[in-house]
């Protein structure tokens, strides 16, 4: 179980120092390999521990920070949640560098790229697998290091340095919540390791564990793009599209929601946390949809839509629905990344062009990505009988179990965000696959034809599809039978009502109707004639809720008008008129002032017998005056 | 004493070093020779002293000091050449000697006035400031304290570029009057326990039982507070460091950053909170000011800097000033972090120092606005410049997390507020660090420069430093356990 272990953590780091030291010197061909190589080796000890595991393990493999009554050693912990996802991460991850050798084959950057991206596996699974916080912290720290350095992979562009620096400082302020979590867990409990912690909960007062759990809600607010901390991912997307997949949908970002499932023993029994979680959940899945909808660059739909999914899955952890977040986890980060690889093919193969309304035909030009595309896009709308019909769906039933108004409402508004996701997945699926038009204005723009795609990047399509597709089998609903991550997840469950078979069949034809009926209405706007005119009125420049949606609700200008903006004027004003105006400037004053003083008391004794007299008249007078004051 | 006087030896190698220098002033290849051979030899006798720790403590040595040595100097007033070496020493002086190196060797291709002259100046600094690190008596540290000063002085005002000797001598008043009332509360504390106790000594260990008058320690404490603050630097007392930092060459902005401020935090945990546990006590609050005011006015000023060299200067208050929360929190934990800050900031700030040298060697420009895109053109160089860069936000498994982090977990249980907005620092510290780096790094060039990739001596001494980055972010735990000891004989007796 250790060595399993060690390697599942040590591979990508191995892979990712060979690369950084020695890539400049190798054959292209010996990086690539290394690179997939070492992921792949992680995913089969994976596959090892799974075999072997039998019950949480807790592995100390070093020390790391010690001192006095703090004792952070380097130590994994492996259980069924941490388990699952390093399964999913290796095995997705592992896809995409295939994926990466297709895409990169002509970047010159393919050292960076690969080492970046081994880094950023070790780091993901650090995350994963640590058993205290601190080492949690480097895991998380680490994935956000190379999620910059990879979403500002061309740097040359201004666009994308500045969007790889707004994630990182975005996901910076809601690591300070995980930061201060962290310290104020030392203090209170005296340890910092994750399976204490949470068993210790019902020591201390219940304000206390709402304000940590308040505070590990920002960490996951920022990390995991939910509002108002969700306006770095869109931006995001200016990295290479494997970078997107893997990163921006995959793995990385779920890792707020995968810490929240770790800490919820502890942070699971204040109903104001797992409100608020829900309401995050509810109110940023419902807002991204919405952006979703207007979008018109396909990447940025697809960031929108995992925006939006990941909303979902919030929802599912606010309701203490760990099995049902896991399993939309794991199920998104097949479709998501099927649909990110699909969309990489699609942009390589139109020479870079994203707008979706210069799109079109593809269905026949590109008939190995199309299918895939669909199937991932099934999934995303969650039609029956997909895996995200069945993920999605058990988030639903679990808020529906918990009951009350509260949760009543936030069931309406994840209905509807299922609604509003089915529309704006199939708009996009039809505009950018539909027939080519003749008289289309925007298309023709296309910087030649369809350019050929190297195999391996339509291969690997295919088994995430298949995934995509019969992924709900490993959480079967209760009537169909017993859930497989149910088994494997169920201590990890908060109580939760239970419902009848009936009312769960009920719950889950709703859904269904709901995403059907939204792939009609996707149908009634962007169907056969409608599509036409869409892409001829896409031309304009958008005008009223478009133009909001567009925007992300005007969010980003609003914080460049609150934050950005005064942050930027008080700092040359601090220092301009602060720093060098007064107190450097009063300082420098009094040196001079002092100067002329010396200069002037100099002057007395410059060597003129006239002040030499003036003084010895002076003194003797004193002299003398004190001395008769004294003595009369 | 029968046994080996390495620290005495220590503290006199390079002063001897310095002085073979001046007949091969005019042969200035072998002196640089020399001088590097002689650093590296001082470099074996510190590691030989940590070879010594964890030891029998020497005899007659106060609690937690490994290595002691004293000798009579001038008895009639009661002043001993005392020195000792406890864990917290010892990384001091791993440090100085360390990058004392690293100054050798940025200089070697950037010098070529008077290098003989240059090269002596650096050792004399490291003399003194190991002096600092090392004395157990108080008028043999102030003596050494006053003594860093000169060489400093003159690497500014000769070596240096821009407004250098307005520089210089600001960087000189502003010291000098710190220490100057630091001297006076010296002697006042000398008095007060003579009087006391009728033994006139100048010996640490014997001053930190006087009872002092509350009034009285406070002034005194005061005093010795705003030398200190000075040197650290603390908001608003900073003001010399940013333009010396900025005018002064390399090596010296690496002697600046690297050592010099460390000897102002220092000496408040060494002498000002031991000697004045009731004083310091009563200004903890303003300590804490100061140094959260610290943290946050300078990241944020940082942000707005032009001149690269200026950037890391603020950046560099701003470290210390977690330093500052450190020490004032004074609880097991934050002391050990600030100790193992110092160490780490003063890694971190050096490459930084040093990269921005060596780039401005190659430009003539310290204008951030003049450069971009440098990651194609010189890959190397930008490599360490993103590892270094993240060093310094404080990323965890490098260095500075190390020191934050304990900081920040030990002064939370004492501090709760002065944390939090600490926190926030590191918010700002992130801001203006990927401000430079995509300056810097990324984006299309923005003025032709003509730039080289990094030569082997520059890759020698930028990775030395990166090993101490990776090996002290990642295994800090010999550092710690070197640290557990005299933190906790110093944190006993105080609050």
């Amino acid at each position: 179980m250790k060595t399993a272990l060690e390697l599942i953590i040590l591979l990508p780091f191995l892979g990712a120092i060979g690369n950084i030291l020695l890539g400049r010197f190798l054959p292209r061909r010996v990086v690539e390999i290394t690179a997939c190589s070492v992921i792949w080796g992680s995913f089969f000890a994976a596959l090892y521990a799974l075999d072997t595991y039998s019950a949480p393990a807790v592995v100390e493999v070093g020390a790391w920070l010690t001192s006095f009554d703090l004792k952070v050693p380097i130590s994994f912990c492996l259980d069924p949640l941490a388990l699952s996802l390093c399964l999913m991460i290796t095995f997705v991850c592992g896809l995409i560098h295939l994926y990466s050798i297709g895409y990169m084959r002509d970047d010159p950057g393919h050292v960076r790229f690969f080492a970046l991206l081994n880094l950023f596996v070790g780091a993901m699974l650090v995350l994963v697998l640590a058993e205290n916080l601190p080492l949690l912290y480097l895991g998380w720290e680490g994935v956000g290091f190379c999620s910059y350095a990879l979403i500002g992979f061309w740097y040359k562009e201004v666009k994308n340095a500045t969007a790889g620096r707004k994630a990182f400082i975005v996901t910076r302020i809601g690591d300070i919540g995980l930061a201060i979590a962290i310290v104020w867990i030392f203090k209170v409990f005296g340890t910092l390791s994750i399976t204490e912690v949470n068993r210790m909960g019902q020591l201390v007062p219940m304000e206390v564990i709402t304000a940590l759990g308040l505070l590990l809600l920002l960490a996951a607010m920022g990390k995991s793009a939910q509002a108002p901390l969700m306006v770095w991912l869109p931006d995001a997307m200016a990295g290479p599209t494997p970078v997107s997949a893997q990163i921006h949908a995959a793995t990385m970002v779920t890792a707020g929601v995968y810490l929240l499932m770790r800490m919820f023993p502890l942070i699971g029994v204040s109903a104001v946390v797992t409100g608020a979680i829900a309401v995050t959940g509810a109110f940023t899945a419902f807002y991204a949809a919405t952006c979703a909808l207007a979008e018109r660059d396909l990447k940025r739909i697809l960031a929108y839509s995992t925006i939006s999914q990941i909303g979902f899955m919030m929802l599912a952890v606010g309701c203490g629905a760990i099995t049902a977040a896991t399993f939309h986890l794991i199920v998104h980060a097949f479709f998501k990344a099927l649909l990110f690889l699909g969309a990489g093919c699609i942009i390589t193969a139109l020479h870079h062009e994203q707008d979706i309304f210069r799109m079109g035909g593809l269905r026949r030009a590109l008939p190995g990505v199309f299918w895939p595309f669909l199937a991932g896009a099934l999934c995303l709308a969650g039609v029956p009988p997909t895996g995200g019909f069945f993920s999605k769906d058990s988030i639903l039933t679990a808020v529906w179990a918990k009951g009350g108004m509260f949760y009543g409402a936030l069931y309406l508004v994840a209905m509807f965000a299922v609604f509003l996701t089915a529309v704006y997945t199939f708009r996009m699926l039809f505009v950018v696959f539909g027939d080519r038009l003749a008289a289309n204005s925007l298309e023709p723009d296309l910087h030649g034809p369809v350019k050929p795609l190297p195999g391996i990047m339509k291969i690997i399509l295919i088994p995430l599809a298949l995934l995509g597709l019969v992924s709900g089998i490993f959480n079967l609903p209760a009537y169909l039978g017993n859930g497989l991550l149910q088994s494997f997840l169920a201590p990890l469950n908060a109580e939760g009502g239970h419902l009848s078979h009936a009312t769960e069949l009920g719950l889950q034809s709703v859904a269904a109707i709901v995403a059907l009926s939204g792939l009609a209405v996707a149908w009634w706007y962007f169907g056969r004639q409608r599509r036409a005119m869409r892409i001829a009125r896409a031309a304009q420049p958008p005008t009223g809720v478009t133009a909001f949606l567009q925007a992300g609700w005007y969010v980003d200008n609003l914080y460049s008008l609150l934050f950005i903006r005064p942050y930027k004027r008080l700092s040359s004003i601090l220092w301009e008129r602060i720093d060098e105006g007064v107190i450097d400037d009063s300082l420098d004053r009094m040196a001079v002032q002092l100067g002329r003083t010396g200069q002037g008391l100099g002057r007395w004794g410059s060597g003129r017998v006239s002040a030499y007299m003036l003084s010895l008249a002076c003194g003797a007078t004193l002299m003398v005056g004190w001395f008769a004051w004294v003595v009369l | 004493m029968t046994q080996f006087p390495i620290l005495t030896l220590l503290i006199l190698l390079p002063l001897l070093s310095a002085i073979c220098l001046i007949p091969l002033k005019k042969r200035e290849e072998s002196a640089k020779y020399v001088a590097l051979g002689l650093t590296l030899v001082e470099l074996a006798l510190a590691c030989w002293t940590w070879s010594a720790a964890g030891g029998h403590p020497a005899s007659g040595a106060p609690p937690g000091f490994f290595l002691f040595e004293d000798f009579a100097w001038i008895d009639t007033l009661g002043i001993r050449f005392t020195l000792g070496m406890d864990g917290i020493s010892l990384l001091m002086v791993i440090m100085t000697v360390l990058l004392t190196l690293i100054c050798l060797l940025v200089s070697w291709r950037t010098i070529h006035e008077r290098t003989a002259l240059h090269y002596m100046l650096l050792l004399v600094m490291e003399s003194s400031i190991l002096g600092v690190f090392l004395s157990l008596d108080l008028f043999l540290f102030y003596l050494f304290w006053e003594a860093m000063i000169v060489p400093m002085f003159f690497l500014i005002g000769i070596w240096g570029h821009g407004r250098n000797l307005y520089s210089a001598v600001k960087f000189f008043v502003f010291t000098l009057s710190g220490s100057l009332l630091m001297l006076l509360a010296i002697i006042g504390i000398y008095l007060i326990h003579g009087r006391q106790s009728g033994i006139y000594t100048f010996n640490l260990t014997a001053l930190i039982g006087t009872s002092l008058d509350p009034a009285v320690g406070l002034w005194l404490y005061a005093a010795f507070l705003l030398g200190f603050a000075i040197k650290f630097p603390l908001v608003p007392l900073h003001t010399w460091l940013p333009d010396a930092h900025t005018d002064a060459p390399t090596a010296g902005s690496i002697d600046l950053a690297g050592l010099l401020l460390k000897t102002g935090a220092y000496g408040l945990l060494r002498f000002g909170y031991p000697l004045f546990p009731e004083a310091s006590r009563t200004l903890t609050p303003l300590l804490i000011g100061m140094a959260v005011c610290g943290i946050l006015y300078a990241s944020w000023i940082a942000f707005a800097q032009k001149d690269m060299k200026r950037l890391v200067a603020y950046s560099s208050v701003g470290h210390m000033g977690f330093v500052a929360l450190g020490i004032a929190a004074w609880t097991p934990l934050a002391l050990s972090g600030a100790v193992m800050q110092m160490v780490s900031h003063g890694v971190t700030t050096s490459a930084l120092f040093a990269l921005v040298g060596m780039l401005a060697a190659r430009t003539k420009t310290l204008e951030i606005s003049a450069y971009g895109g440098l990651w194609s053109k010189v890959p190397v160089l930008s490599c360490f410049f993103l590892l270094f860069a993240m060093a310094s936000a404080g990323l965890p498994g490098l260095n500075n997390f190390v020191g934050e982090f304990l900081i920040l977990l030990g002064s939370y249980k004492v501090q709760q507020t002065a944390t939090i907005l600490a926190f926030l620092g590191l918010i700002m510290a992130l801001v203006y660090t990927v401000r430079l780096v995509q300056e810097l790094l990324f984006q299309e060039e923005r003025r032709p420069l003509a730039l080289t990739d990094a030569t082997s001596l520059e890759i020698l001494t930028l990775a030395i430093l990166a090993l101490s980055v990776l090996f002290i972010g990642l295994h800090p735990g010999p550092l710690l356990d070197m640290l557990a000891l005299p933190v906790n004989i110093l944190t006993g007796g105080t609050p």
